[in-house]
């Protein structure tokens, strides 16, 4: 195609990417700025061996919960990649569901379930110290991860070609012989590639470490950032581990961004067995297993909305929220409305300025494009939201509304990547050829984008639409770090109140907060707007 | 007058390919492109839809030089091997997209038209995706021409369907050309679906064409020894075991024009003695036998299978092709 036939794409994407570029700047400069505003400021953060010790450890945690994730799921995708069996479908919709869960879900299902006082300590009548501990965050990061790590490689399992092992099985192979010579090597990339993901996930972990790690000892970048914000009032401190953090991150997506594109996945439908006998036991197991360690949290959570302390059952929390009344931490109908609002508007925005970057990317077959636009993922959602403050304090206007401002540009930074992530590959689906039938009938570009590509994007976009949503539901570190209490979204209120032990009144909000989840993945991932694009 | 003219169209893509070639074709007419992969089939079809510009000539359509024409002014219609339909819209939508500047009930009109002469009466609401392979083509075959186009291309348009279908079809755009009278350039590798639907044919190879001509022509009377091979199995002897004369020259002969073991053959045939049968494939119309006559491979139909191991072979004096 001539070049000239990219004009209108990249004219398109021109604005979106302005609005990013300064959206994301914008409070990275000035975190750049705070930090060489003392002399020597930067210097020292980097040569301090506790920064180090610091990226140690946060190198440590989520390499240890990436690799346990991806090594218990591999198992469980090959055997799903492989037969089919009752319930089967609902689980791996509910893996991909994972990917939109809120981390304060997590953290609230684990101080309820898993906490000294907590479900599982109570009907094993045992005393398991497992909150507060290194293994709380791990386990609470492959309870959020472990999903993720299960349906990408099923999914890559299932739209790769199975005849290598069929053909290694009629060579009179055995399974384990198959196994390490045809199957490991084939999902090699894969399994790379989710390990990079959580990693990526893991890495800038929050919310986790500050409620199940509770010793400063587990601190993450993120929330020693937070931290030194917060708690030691050092903000050009805080500022100079950001950009390190930064810059880490940056080298991290960078080199993972090359792992990916060398990973090719050969499309070929697998056939699925039936499962009979043994098989069907092993799955009857293996669901259970799912189950039984991803349900309780969830279960504890709706459970405790309606019991007191002392299991009586009472509905005070949902009269709470219904009565507009406050917590002590800040009204929860206000916080139910702030966060659909900010959700709403930024998910929105998103979706459209990530439809026009994601189709440019994908005319032009620009891979720098998609790495760039996902550099947001390499500034932690605290360190954002430090920069926005930042920011905040250099503007002449101080309002609530402003406020509210900011949150929603700090939400349309964090969710953006994803968006975009979510909208190219179906851009990348496009034949170029449709676009050229269209011009032998005279179309013109512009026509052909709105006539017959963006249509061909509706289900993206409404997939991502759903997705950025749900995270930005989810998104507690930035709205935190940057609200100065003005702007109570729904987790940043059950934060509060997790901190204050008003469990039930947390557990009423996460049950509001895990039904709009569900059903805005419900929508995004809703038949009848299928893709028409194979 | 031609109708389509490229006159010493040239592109050039450095250390890898070029193609220079000219030709002409009427009005009315339909002319296949054939040639093997990588001769050039693709870039030609890109020059003259517009998606690529010639280094160097001028194509005239019409009397008017598109050369620097963009895709939507050159009014040149495409029908593609994946049919390229849009998948959002139906098949009116699809059909209508391409007519502009046409009330609502004339385009409906027009579409029952053109849906009729496809013969898909009745499938205007139809999803696209839902279509089976002739179908589709067959949308793709009225959508072009729905946008009334100068010209027609059909790039390889029937090589995703299976052989009985691509049969049927093949007479379907004939008969569509003959209706119409929309001058088409139809490519394609299979050289029977050319020959039987083609004004003319047109080989290329390697940039460069090879023979233009009506398809009985370049059959019997290729100009060059590709384009003898390129049409249609064949022999390929040295010219010295047929004259018994010193030459460096090649004999090409077509299979029909060997005999088995013919009874009293006039002078009009060569007689090769004692050639080997290598092998007898059934072919329903009888058998396509390989034999081999002093070192050299030659092939002929026989009514049936030959009996013994060597067999006499008389070939038609005046088909045998010198190169």
């Amino acid at each position: 195609m001539p070049s000239s036939d990219n004009r209108y794409y990249l004219k398109n994407a021109v604005p979106a990417l302005f609005i990013m570029a300064a959206v994301f700047l914008l409070p990275v400069g000035t975190v750049f700025l705070k930090a060489f505003s003392v002399p020597g400021e930067i210097g020292r953060t980097f040569t301090d061996r506790y920064t180090w010790r610091i990226l140690l450890f946060t190198v440590l945690e989520s390499s240890v919960s990436a690799l346990i994730s991806v090594v218990i799921a591999i198992p469980f995708a090959l055997f799903f990649s492989r037969y089919t069996f009752f319930g089967r479908r609902a689980l791996l919709t509910v893996s991909d569901a994972a990917f939109a869960m809120p981390a304060i879900l997590a953290v609230l299902g684990f101080v309820i379930y898993y906490g000294n006082n907590g479900v599982l300590n109570r009907l094993l009548s045992a005393n398991f110290q497992i909150l507060y501990s290194f293994k709380a965050i791990i386990l609470a990061h492959v309870y959020l991860n472990f999903p993720v790590a299960f349906s990408l490689i099923t999914s890559a399992l299932l739209s790769s070609s199975d005849q290598g092992e069929q053909a290694s099985r009629l060579l009179g192979a055995s399974e384990i012989r198959t196994f390490f010579r045809i199957t490991l090597p084939r999902m090699w990339g894969t399994v790379i590639s989710a390990f990079t993901l959580i990693f990526l996930f893991c890495f800038p972990s929050f919310l986790i470490v500050m409620s199940l790690g509770g010793n400063p000892r587990f601190f993450t970048m993120e929330a020693e950032i937070y931290k030194r914000t917060y708690t030691d009032v050092n903000p050009s401190s805080a500022a100079s581990l950001s950009i390190f953090s930064f810059l880490i991150m940056t080298l991290i997506l960078v080199l993972s961004g090359y792992g990916r594109s060398q990973d090719k996945v050969q499309r070929r439908k697998v056939h699925l067995k039936k499962t009979r006998g043994r098989e069907k036991a092993l799955a009857f197991v293996l669901c259970l297993l799912i189950l039984l360690f991803m349900a309780p949290p969830m279960l504890s959570i709706v459970h405790r909305s309606f019991f007191n302390r002392d299991g009586v059952f009472t509905l005070k929390a949902w009269t709470d929220i219904a009565r507009r009344s406050s917590s002590g931490a800040g009204t929860s109908i206000r916080a139910v409305v702030n966060s659909l609002a900010v959700a709403f508007a930024s998910s929105a925005a998103a979706v459209s300025l990530a439809s026009s970057i994601a189709m440019d990317s994908a005319k032009r077959k620009s891979t720098f494009i998609a790495l760039l636009t996902s550099l947001p993922m390499a500034v932690g959602s605290v360190s954002l939201g430090l920069g926005f403050s930042f920011l905040s304090a250099k503007l002449p206007i101080r309002s609530t509304a402003m406020s509210y401002v900011l949150v929603f540009l700090a939400h349309l930074v964090v969710v953006m990547p994803f968006a975009i992530r979510t909208i190219l590959p179906g851009a990348r689906k496009i034949p170029q050829r449709l676009s050229l039938a269209a011009k032998t009938m005279g179309g013109c570009d512009r026509e052909i984008y709105r006539k017959i590509e963006y249509p061909l994007l509706r289900p993206y976009r409404k997939r991502a639409l759903a997705f950025s949503f749900a995270l930005s539901l989810g998104e507690v570190n930035a709205t935190l770090t940057l609200g100065e209490g003005r702007v109570t979204t729904i987790p940043v209120l059950i934060y509060k109140m997790i901190n204050q032990y008003n469990y039930q009144g947390a557990s009423a909000l996460a049950v509001i907060l895990m039904a709009v989840a569900v059903t805005v993945f419900a929508i995004g991932e809703s038949k009848g707007d299928e893709s028409v694009l194979s | 007058m031609s109708y389509l003219e490229c006159n010493g169209l040239k592109r050039i893509f450095p250390g890898k390919f070029t193609l220079d070639l000219s030709f002409e074709m009427g009005e009315d007419e339909l002319l296949c492109i054939i040639g093997p992969s990588g001769s050039g089939k693709s870039t030609l079809l890109s020059l003259l839809c517009g998606v690529d510009s010639p280094d160097f000539g001028k194509i005239i359509l019409n009397g008017r030089d598109i050369t620097q024409e963009p895709i939507q002014k050159r009014r040149i219609g495409m029908v593609f091997q994946d049919f390229s339909l849009f998948p959002t819209m139906d098949v009116s939508q699809n059909i209508c997209y391409g007519m502009r500047n046409i009330a609502k009930d004339e385009r409906e009109n027009r579409t029952a038209e053109l849906l009729d002469l496809v013969g898909l009466s009745g499938f205007e609401k139809r999803s696209v995706s839902n279509l089976s392979g002739g179908e589709a083509q067959r949308i793709a075959l009225a959508r072009a021409i729905a946008a009334q186009p100068q010209i027609l291309l059909l790039d390889e348009p029937l090589s995703a369907l299976d052989a009985p279908l691509r049969k049927r079809l093949r007479t379907v755009i004939r008969q569509i050309h003959e209706q119409t009278r929309i001058p088409m350039i139809y490519v394609t590798h299979d050289r029977e679906e050319a020959f039987a639907i083609s004004d003319r044919v047109m080989i290329i190879n390697k940039g460069k064409v090879e023979a233009i001509g009506r398809p009985q022509d370049v059959y019997n009377n290729p100009p060059n020894l590709f384009s003898a091979r390129f049409t249609g199995e064949g022999s390929c002897i040295p010219m010295s075991l047929l004259t018994e004369e010193d030459s460096e020259k090649l004999a090409f002969i077509r299979p029909e024009d060997i005999k088995i073991n013919k009874t009293n053959p006039s002078e009009n045939y060569i007689i090769l003695k004692d050639a080997t049968v290598v092998s007898a494939e059934y072919i329903t119309s009888g058998f396509f036998v390989r034999l081999s006559y002093k070192g050299s491979e030659l092939c002929c139909y026989a009514s049936s299978q030959p009996e013994s191991e060597t067999v006499d072979l008389a070939v038609k004096r005046d088909r045998v092709l010198c190169f």
